[in-house]
This record gives C-alpha cells, structure tokens and sequence, in this order.
C-alpha cells in the first residue's frame, strides 16, 4: 500500500548511497534529514499545538476543577478556550497523520535497500530506476556498521547491536516526554494517566519492533527523534526569545 | 487495578498492536519470508515443502516419507530451500522460529536417510537464514549462509570441516566439481575453493551480487549478477571470457545446452546466447511480462525451456524460436526452479492452493496437484 512512496524514496536512498562513499549509515541519515526537511512545516505546527498546550494547562486544570461534576460544560469551556487563543485541539494529529504514509514509506525503503528476506530484495528488483546515475549493481546495499548487519535484526553474536533499540527507547521517550504537557501528565484525569501511560508506552512498543526487524530501522527511529527532539528545542526557543522580545518592548524606556 | 484503568490500558496497547500491525505489514514484515524448493530423484520427487519435507510419489503424490512425521509436535521450523541429493541422504534446511520474545531463529541443516527420511544428523551454528540449499560432493556438505559464510559439513557425520568467509551474504547455491566449490556472494564476488579446506583458488569480481549457480560447460562457467550481466568465466583461471547485457537482474541459475546458454532476467526477458562468443541466438529476447525469480529448465532432448513467473504462470518455450507452446496459471507465485523428469514437469508456488502441480511437458495438462483437496486448508 505504501510502496508507491517507498519504491521512490528506496531509488533516492540508492543515489545518495552512491555519493556518499557507499555508506549505508550515511544514506539512511541523510534520507532522514531529507524527509525531516520536508514534513518540516507539518511537524512545527504538530509541535506549535503541543507547545501551546503546555502553557494553556493552568487555564485547563483550572476549568477540570470547576466543572469537576459537569462534563458537557467542561467540554464547552475548554472548547471556548481553545477558540479564544486560537488553538485547534485535534491540530497536533493532523500533521502527525499526513506524515504516517511517509514514515511506512521510508520504514519500507530501507527494507528494500538492505532486505532481510529474499522476498523483500525480489520485490524491489523491478522498481531500480535504471536510469539514475550508478545505482546498477547497488542492491542490496553493504549493510556493515560498528560490526553489526543493518540488514539483520539485532542478535547475541552481535550483542553491542542490542544497543540500537535502547537508543531507539530513550530517544522516543525524549520525543514523548518533549511533546506531552507536563501539567497534564501530573494530574488525575483520564487524559493525563493517558499522557502519562503513552510516554511509556509508545518507546516500548518501538524497542520492541527494533527489535525484531533489521538494525537499520532503528538507525533511522534515532535519528528521526533526536531531529525532533532538536527542531522542538529550536521551536521553543525561538517562541522564548519571542516573547522577551515582545515583552521588552511593551515595558517603558526608562528616558521616556 | 480497577476496571477503568484496566480499560485504558487494554486501549492503548490495542492503539500500540495496531501500530506495529501498521509498520510492520505496511513495510512488507507480513510475508512468506522465502521460497520453497523440488528435486526429483529416482524413487520420488523430494520436496522441501514448508512445515515437513517429503518424499512423493511421482505417479500420484502420495507421500512415501515426511519429516517430520508430525510437525505440530516437532519445532523443526520451516523447509524453504532445494534438497541436495545424493545416494543414501537428503540434506535441507530450515529456520526454526525464536521462543519468547527476545529468542532467535534458529537455521539447522538437517540430513535425512534417503530411504526413509529417518533425521542423520543436524547442524545449527550458522547465524543467518539459508536462503538457497546446498551440494553434496567429494564426501562434504557445502552451503552458504546470510551471516555471510560458507558452510563445509561431513556428509556423514554433519560435523564443520571448514568455513569461509565472505563480504556479504551468501544466498546462492554453490557448485562442486571434483575438488572445488563454486559459489558467489552478495559481496560481487564469485570464489572458487577448494574442497578439502575452503582456501580460495580464484575469486571473480562483478559490478553486482552473485545470487545463482554457475553452469559449467567445456571448462567455462556461465553465471548473471545483479549488474544486469551474464558472465563466462574460465573455470580454471577465474579470468572472464565474455559479458552479455540484459535488462535486468540475473538471480535464477542459466542453464547451457549444445553451444547456447539459456537464461531469465527478473525483468522476465528469457535470452538464449552462443556459449562461445555471447552472441545472442535468437533476434530478440521474449519477454514473460511477469517478473522471474528462478532460472529455466529444459528439457531432456533441449527442445522445451520452462519457466516460472511470479504472476503463477508456468510458461513453456519452444529453444528454436523462443515461442510461447503453451502457458499454465494457477493461483500463488511460481518463484523456484521448475523441475523435469521425461514427459513431466513439476512446478512450486507459494502462497497458493496447490504448492506442488505435475504438468505434460507436452501440452501443460495437470496431472496432479499437490496437496489433494482433502488435505488442503478450508478457505
């Protein structure tokens, strides 16, 4: 179903294979980045929403308690609220849906360029644009980093390679922990335990898939959280720096 | 714990499953992991048939033997890749799925008694999956493996006399001839060893991976690469004799007859070259417009090539002039070699309903199909 962006994205994985010293690290890096720099205006307003969450909290926590006992009003206060500062509730997933297809796509990619199975290497040997410069002959890409197979799943001959899907728990958790509101995360309500259990949850789950399928999966989870982790910092940052901006300009000169 | 938060957390590790269903099966993690593999000897036709491997009756495909005998109870894993055969055994392997989570696969070889396919022996030191069987010759067992090695075994005993180690994955069938072993490697290379200790007596670079068997003929080998090229190769020196370009991939085995060299491209494009100069015989190459794992097969007088498409469809070529005689289509894909034996030929696909079909090599009627309609899963 996604091969109709993996096929695409696993051509341009061979071409920047090619220019990058035949490295494979290298071309999952620089795939990632690539893709990172295009769903960038997607992942800022995924990580704008959840910014702005965070600070709207307080506002949030205060509205839970008042209409602790009157769910449909809470839910028309919070509704106005996020109509007042101009916050669309459901604008962190939209994003964050659109960049799936290519996620599965690039996740497929690099299983086509590095395949653990026969099936996996035959499907993809009738979708090699010929036609690109030095990609004859390419596939399946040298797959050897730090000793480990990038086309193989982590295993005990290569114990050091277990250390990529712990990689892959700590950088999702920073992601998770980054973008879930961290008021919310300490209350009581349904959303916050929710908060709080996804922030686990959802670090496990992608160890526990690194760790059955091949190591260059993980490099590229890695990268692409710590990029997130990255543009998050960079976005608040700014916001920050924002703000005291605005801030020393509505405080009066003191020559005036 | 109470219902409520039992209640969350059953929703989210369905969300996480459905996740993982997600990127798994969306990057192509739910599918047969390989192909199955056919030998026909003189008693039967030997199959390395998924959950057991059998011996069958070649008039009716009545199993004369299988191992295991039930393989619920056995974790013997699953036979994708072609038995070699020789006299008194029948040597196949298997992957072995890992127990608990974080287990491994486990890849064995396993010789059987030819005559009752009784276990002889096993070995399970590789890391990797056997992507392709092995060959028996000169007393080993020689099979290359995805851990990037070449695996020699007593054919007897099934103890490692030796080990060689290449660049890459090892997903091609060698060839032994007297005292040595031809095998290539996904590292581009093509090594030829020596039987007795694996020291290398030439290897053979290409501009791509070697994932098939060589022919020999007249002291020439003929194997395609991944570069789109069929080499000859001169069997002594390792030094190259002539290239042939194609469309495509070459990853089934050629095959040569008289003075031609059949062989099949992944594209599909079926090529028959002059084994002297790499000429191409006929004016055009035929395109099966289906992509084509494995390599042909003839049959005994050279008159008929037969080939398997992914589409399901087993072509069958006239040599003279590459015409299509006749074409059968079944469901699932036809990814190993089809395998001849008089007036019959004998195809494997998998998925499908039927995993094994005897065909006149004449006019592609089925004689039988395999398994019978009672033993097949209910839909």
């Amino acid at each position: 179903m996604f091969d109709i962006l993996a096929y695409p994205l696993a051509n341009l994985m061979l071409l920047l294979y090619n220019y990058l010293g035949h490295s494979t690290v290298l071309a999952i890096a620089v795939l990632t980045l690539l893709i990172n720099l295009i769903t960038l205006p997607l992942t800022l307003s995924q990580q704008r929403s959840a910014h702005r969450m965070q600070e709207l909290q307080p506002e949030l926590e205060k509205l839970q308690k008042k209409y602790a006992k009157d769910k449909e009003r809470l839910a028309q206060e919070q509704m106005k609220l996020y109509k007042e500062v101009g916050i669309n509730p459901m604008g962190g997933c939209l994003p964050l849906l659109i960049q799936m297809p290519i996620w599965f796509g690039l996740i497929g990619a690099i299983r086509y360029c590095i395949p653990s199975t026969p099936l996996e290497l035959f499907q993809f040997s009738n979708h090699i644009y010929k036609w690109l410069p030095g990609v004859i002959g390419l596939v399946p890409l040298r797959s050897t980093f730090l000793g480990m197979d990038l086309g193989a799943p982590p295993n005990p001959a290569q114990w050091w390679s277990y250390a990529l899907p712990i990689l892959v728990f700590v950088t999702t958790w920073a992601q998770q922990k980054l973008l879930t509101p961290p008021t919310a995360a300490k209350t009581q309500s349904q959303a916050g335990a929710m908060n709080q259990q996804m922030q686990i949850m959802m670090p496990l789950l992608f160890m526990f898939f690194t760790l059955s399928y091949a190591t260059g999966l993980s490099v590229y989870f890695v990268l692409s959280s710590a990029i997130r982790v990255g543009q998050f910092y960079l976005m608040r940052e700014g916001q920050h720096r924002q703000k005291a901006e605005d801030k020393e300009q509505v405080r009066p000169k003191p020559s005036e | 714990m109470d219902r409520f938060r039992i209640r969350r957390w059953l929703t989210l590790l369905a969300v996480g499953a459905a996740l993982l269903i997600g990127i798994s099966g969306c990057a192509g993690g739910v599918r047969p992991m390989s192909w199955m593999g056919l030998t026909i000897v003189e008693e039967g036709l030997v199959a390395a048939d998924l959950q057991q491997v059998r011996l069958l009756n070649v008039s009716d495909a009545a199993p004369l033997w299988s191992f295991p005998t039930d393989p619920q109870k056995a974790r013997v894993g699953t036979f994708y890749v072609t038995p070699a055969v020789d006299e008194q055994r029948v040597v196949v392997a298997s992957q072995v799925p890992p127990t608990g989570f974080l287990g491994q696969p486990k890849n064995v070889v396993w010789a059987l008694d030819r005559k009752t396919g009784n276990e002889l022996w096993q070995f399970d030191d590789a890391a990797g999956q056997y992507v392709e069987g092995g060959a028996l010759g000169g007393g080993l067992f020689v099979i290359g493996n995805s851990d990037h090695n070449v695996y020699a075994l007593d054919a007897e005993t099934g103890a490692l006399r030796w080990t060689f180690k290449t660049g890459y994955r090892v997903w091609a069938t060698p060839l032994i001839v007297s005292d040595t072993v031809y095998i290539g490697s996904m590292d581009h290379h093509l090594y030829a060893l020596r039987l007795s200790d694996g020291g290398v007596r030439w290897d053979f670079q290409a501009g791509g991976a070697f994932a098939a068997t060589p022919a020999l003929r007249n002291g020439t080998l003929y194997i395609g690469a991944f570069d789109d090229k069929l080499y000859a190769i001169d069997a002594q020196a390792g030094t190259e004799r002539w290239r042939f370009a194609s469309a495509n991939w070459f990853w089934g085995s050629p095959l040569v007859y008289a003075d031609t060299v059949y062989a099949v491209d992944v594209s599909g494009n079926v090529y028959a070259v002059n084994a002297e100069t790499g000429a191409p015989v006929w004016p055009q190459p035929r395109p099966l417009e289906t992509p084509v794992r494995a390599g042909p097969v003839l049959t005994e007088d050279g008159s008929r090539l037969f080939v398997g498409g992914q589409n399901g469809t087993l072509y069958a070529l006239d040599t003279k002039d590459a015409f299509v005689v006749w074409s059968s289509e079944s469901e699932g894909q036809v990814l190993s070699p089809p395998v001849v034996s008089g007036s019959v030929v004998y195809e494997s696909r998998i998925p499908g309903t039927y995993r094994i079909r005897a065909l006149y090599v004449d006019n592609g009627r089925p004689i039988w199909s395999y398994p019978p309609v009672a033993e097949q899963p209910s839909k």
